[in-house]
């Protein structure tokens, strides 16, 4: 046991003290901020100023001044003042094409110029035919645009009632006839945007994706440098093949522990941030929910120590990195497996498909992380037996089972395999070992 | 007995690479198991580490079954060897030695006398990958006995030393069992057996041809051989009464004489009709003991003379 140990602490050190985990603790928080954080939180975040609007009004019925009017109500975010501000309202005859034509492209130079956000082009006739209103713009913000819609809209509603003879006030025919934006809830009440949720699973199931190959092949790298320098037979005759082999992988396991515990104390100041960051409760009651972060914790120790154990098997098996990379493969692509049926995953994460594949070993840890965050469970609502959280807790149950065949397996190849140099068994040989 | 072995026997896919094999090595000698390459001299020492386990038979440590910290009673160098590239010296005879369950503290206040006496006194601070291939072995040699083992264990010691190395860790092989330390060895190469060894066994094939003191085996032997320089063919003399194995080389040849075996009627029956350039009776080498008793051919084996080694 504490020779165990012994190698544990080497190994970790060895990995703790290089320049590359260093690099690896502060850059892939970066990278996930720049590369997921960043536009969920630019999309949710408000303009501190205004966008400028310019308008060409041909209709002569004054469409240009009301929609101005309309929009006006838009306030900057905690001010008195307009979101909106009007450039230029440009009011020309009807028949007018020569100006009309001329102010056109001097907006669109404008907007070219990005002296100018959007401009609202309003032809002769625009209350009878919708082709002839149409913006102008650069951008795609679309909450300016719905906005936009639905302003103009209202405009052209008042003329078109106010010219018909409907006897009826226009405001509640505006407000009967007025669009309906549907809220999207979850069961429990909740909102949780789409894509939010599809981040959150790809952040979880990334890091425990991420995590498992580099340190699983770590220690598949360092069997196979303690085989290549023959250390490997001085090391046997001090601790038994399985001491190290343990050693190994929960030593590098302890590595992947501590760049995690780096990131999760970086996300807890991020937290304490919460109100000054304005991270939407969405991403709050994923991110920071004790349910997920529990399951998240206990898949990735187990499918760390389901695929380092394999990767030491495939060390002691091999002879160089060459040679492993024929078995490494197929085991990085079960674990990229999840991303890519992933989206039939997040469109139905109760689907019997997602089920089953939740349930595979080599799968599970990835997987069900996926599913746990879609079904975002909070501890009061399942039962330990039923639902995702009963379900979570079978896979872990199956992955844990699987480790034990699978730590049992390796010890038996991995005490012969470690010795044998320069040539690579063949699948009789080692399942005499196993029977042996 | 301070190490024993009782009908080990371990078979590889259906070969079998030791066969019924019995030793007993007492303490505070050195012990040398000799036979040609594949003979099992690994597999038997590798067996005698516990990193193989035998199929059959059984192995004591001082009398009992070997306990589970019989490894750090241990020094072992196996035959292919090797250190971590990048740990500095200091760094890599501290973590082999709390591998053997030495603490670091009392592994510390060794290091720099035993890397003077190997002369890597400078290069304590220094990464292994910066030694040359000489200086590795004698690092190598260090992080096998710093531990202070009562049996040390080295396969193949000599292979890949230089002479002048190899001078240097006899003496300290020497001071170990003056030490009261045991030293087993295996070697291909008869000769340094002959110069190193109180006690040997050779094995053949995975089994045992021989075992005892060496000046036991000597005697057993007897002074009954003859070396003959000539010119001419002797290709008779094998047929001459009193000869029994004939080693034949160009001008040269080994024979054995048989018990009753008359070697002045002998000289004289052969100078009748070749030359004699010299005619010496002498004790048997391990060598000669060897192929006579294993009755293997001898291209198996380095010929004596074929190395010169310390």
């Amino acid at each position: 046991m504490s020779k165990m140990l012994v190698v544990l602490k080497r190994e970790y050190l060895q990995v703790v003290k290089s320049k590359s985990f260093l690099i690896g603790i502060i850059l892939a928080p970066l990278f996930m901020v720049a590369v997921v954080i960043l536009p969920m939180w630019l999309a949710g975040a408000k303009s501190s100023t205004g966008e400028k609007v310019s308008i060409i009004d041909q209709s002569g019925a004054g469409i240009g001044r009301k929609f101005i009017e309309a929009i006006s109500e838009y306030k900057l975010e905690g001010s008195d003042k307009p979101y909106y501000i009007l450039k230029d309202l440009i009011e020309i005859e009807p028949g007018d094409d020569v100006s009309f034509n001329f102010f056109k492209d001097s907006l669109r130079t404008q907007i070219v110029d990005q002296q100018l956000k959007y401009f609202l082009v309003i032809r002769p006739e625009a209350h009878l035919l919708d082709s002839n209103i149409y913006l102008v713009t650069n951008s795609d913000n679309f909450v300016s645009l719905n906005r936009f819609e639905r302003k103009i809209s209202n405009v052209l509603s008042t003329m078109r009632l106010n010219a018909s003879d409907v006897n009826i006030s226009i405001d509640s025919v505006l407000n009967i006839t007025r669009r309906i934006d549907l809220v999207v809830q979850d069961a429990k009440g909740e909102a949780i945007p789409f894509q939010i949720k599809y981040f959150s699973a790809i952040i979880f199931a990334g890091i425990i994706m991420g995590m498992i190959l580099s340190y699983g092949q770590l220690v598949m790298r360092s069997v196979i440098e303690e085989k290549n320098s023959r250390i490997m037979e001085v090391l046997v005759s001090s601790v038994s093949p399985f001491q190290l082999m343990l050693g190994k992988v929960l030593g590098l396991g302890a590595a992947t522990f501590t760049q995690i515990a780096v990131w999760v104390a970086m996300g807890s100041l991020l937290y304490s941030q919460k109100t000054t960051l304005d991270i939407s409760p969405s991403i709050d009651r994923i991110l920071f929910n004790p349910v997920i972060v529990v399951f998240f914790g206990l898949f990735l120790i187990s499918g760390y120590i389901l695929f380092s154990t394999l990767f030491a098997l495939i060390g002691s098996m091999v002879n160089t990195e060459k040679e492993a990379q024929g078995y490494v493969m197929p085991i990085s692509l079960v674990l990229i497996a999840p991303f890519i049926v992933g989206i039939s995953i997040v469109q139905d994460p109760n689907s019997t498909l997602a089920i089953v594949l939740s349930m595979i070993p080599i799968m599970a840890p990835t997987m069900m992380m996926m599913r746990l965050v879609f079904i975002v469970p909070t501890l009061s609502e399942y039962s330990l037996t039923s639902g995702i959280i009963g379900e979570a807790i079978l896979s872990l149950t199956i992955v844990v089972v699987t480790i034990v065949f699978t730590v049992w397996l390796t010890a038996k190849i991995f005490r012969v395999g470690i010795l044998m140099y320069g040539k690579r068994p063949t699948l009789p040989e080692i399942i005499r070992w196993v029977k042996h | 007995m301070f190490l024993s072995l009782k009908n080990v026997r371990k078979e590889f896919d259906g070969k079998v690479a030791v066969d019924d094999l019995c030793l007993e090595i007492p303490r505070g000698i050195i012990y040398g198991i000799i036979g040609p390459n594949g003979a099992g001299k690994t597999t038997t020492i590798r067996m005698i580490m516990d990193i193989t386990a035998p199929d059959s038979g059984s192995i004591m440590f001082e009398g009992q079954p070997r306990r589970p910290d019989f490894k750090n009673h241990v020094g072992y160098l196996p035959e292919e060897r090797g250190l971590y590239k990048k740990m500095t010296l200091h760094e890599i005879i501290i973590y082999l030695s709390e591998l053997k369950g030495m603490s670091p503290a009392k592994t510390r206040p060794q290091i720099d006398p035993w890397l003077e006496r190997v002369g890597l006194a400078d290069y304590g601070q220094k990464k292994v990958e910066e030694l040359s291939k000489g200086m590795q072995q004698k690092l190598q040699f260090v992080t096998t006995i710093i531990h202070d083992p009562d049996l040390i264990v080295l396969d193949e010691l000599f292979s890949g030393l230089d002479p002048l190395n190899m001078e240097l860790i006899k003496d300290i092989i020497l001071d170990l069992k003056r030490a009261g330390k045991t030293v087993l060895f295996s070697t291909h190469v008869m000769e340094q057996a002959e110069k190193l060894c109180d006690n040997i066994c050779m094995i053949s094939n995975g089994k045992k041809v021989l075992d005892g003191r060496l000046a036991d085996v000597r005697a057993q032997f007897g002074k009954n051989s003859v070396q003959l320089e000539i010119d001419g063919d002797g290709h008779f003399i094998r047929s001459l009464p009193g000869v029994g194995d004939v080693s034949e080389f160009s001008n040269y040849l080994e024979l054995q004489l048989l018990d009753n075996a008359d070697s002045n009627a002998l000289l004289i029956a052969i100078a009748q009709k070749v030359t004699v350039r010299r005619f010496d009776i002498v004790e048997p080498s391990l060598y000669d003991i060897f192929i006579d008793m294993a009755k293997i051919d001898p291209s198996e084996l380095d010929k004596p003379g074929g190395e010169r080694h310390v």
